[in-house]
């Protein structure tokens, strides 16, 4: 299993490719069934399957074809999971103005988002389970 | 005896579709056609799950969901919001009302709110 971004990658592994505006259902039926093998709580599934259904739609709005991944990670005690998509069209823009109209946009649906490499950039968005959410880790 | 949800819902077509869906899961269904009557329903007689729309005639369902909330009569009671309303702005929304969940009306949508049923101990695993 390849790491995307800094944590270790455990199931669930899923990706869902977006070609059209179809597929943005896809993506946030997929998030929220990954979400729900991890244990998060119904709010915090619809709060990831948001935040997914919406990077969908942004990228898919630049008109390219796309690649949602939805990676399991482990930071010591930690468990969250990370949804990331490579954005070509990003290469060449200021990762700090993207990082802040990401924020604006979708900053409340998750706990952290960044902006990792450029070679292209891929924006990864993460929520750790809380105490909130109701099964064990 | 089967639990008994209050579906509020101001379109009679979804409504029927939403009812069959928890009807067929073992749930007995009645509806409010807007916010106000949702309200008077749930306090009179508390069921034991709310299915609220937000786009509703009178008072949107977010404003509905905090009144639930704020009355010791329903704010145990368990709201799941189901919308067309999909946004990250709404979904925060949703969620900040204090509803339990917030499921988009897609074509996923009756399998998300039974799985949303399961987890909030309305159905049994």
């Amino acid at each position: 299993m390849a790491d995307i971004g800094p944590y270790k990658v455990r199931p669930p592994v899923m990706s869902v490719r977006v070609e059209d505006a179809m597929d943005i259902m896809i993506v946030r039926d997929t998030t929220r069934r990954a979400s729900s093998l991890i244990g998060f709580s119904p709010a915090h599934r619809a709060q990831l399957s948001s935040a997914a259904a919406t990077l969908a739609e942004l990228v898919l709005k630049t008109g390219e074809a796309h690649t949602i991944h939805l990676n399991g990670i482990v930071e010591g005690m930690r468990t969250g999971l990370q949804i990331s998509s490579e954005t070509p069209w990003l290469a060449g823009v200021s990762a700090n103005n993207v990082l802040i109209a990401l924020k604006s946009k979708m900053g409340d649906l998750v706990d952290d988002i960044t902006l990792q490499g450029n070679d292209p950039p891929t924006i990864l968005m993460i929520m750790w389970l809380s105490d909130t959410d109701t099964r064990s880790r | 005896m089967a639990l008994e949800v209050l579906l509020v819902e101001d379109s009679k077509t979804q409504a029927q579709q939403i009812k069959e869906t928890l009807e067929s899961v073992g749930l007995r269904v009645r509806i409010a056609y807007d916010g106000p009557d949702g309200l008077r329903d749930a306090i009179s007689n508390p069921p034991a799950l709310i299915v609220l729309d937000v786009k509703l005639p009178s008072m949107d369902g977010f404003q509905v969901c905090r009144r639930l909330k704020r009355n010791p009569a329903t704010q145990d009671i368990p709201v799941v919001m189901l919308t067309e309303k999909a946004g990250p702005k709404a979904t925060m929304s949703g969620l900040r009302s204090g509803a339990d969940d917030y499921i988009p009306k897609d074509i996923f949508a009756s399998e998300h709110l039974i799985d949303t049923l399961h987890e909030l101990g309305i159905l049994e695993d």
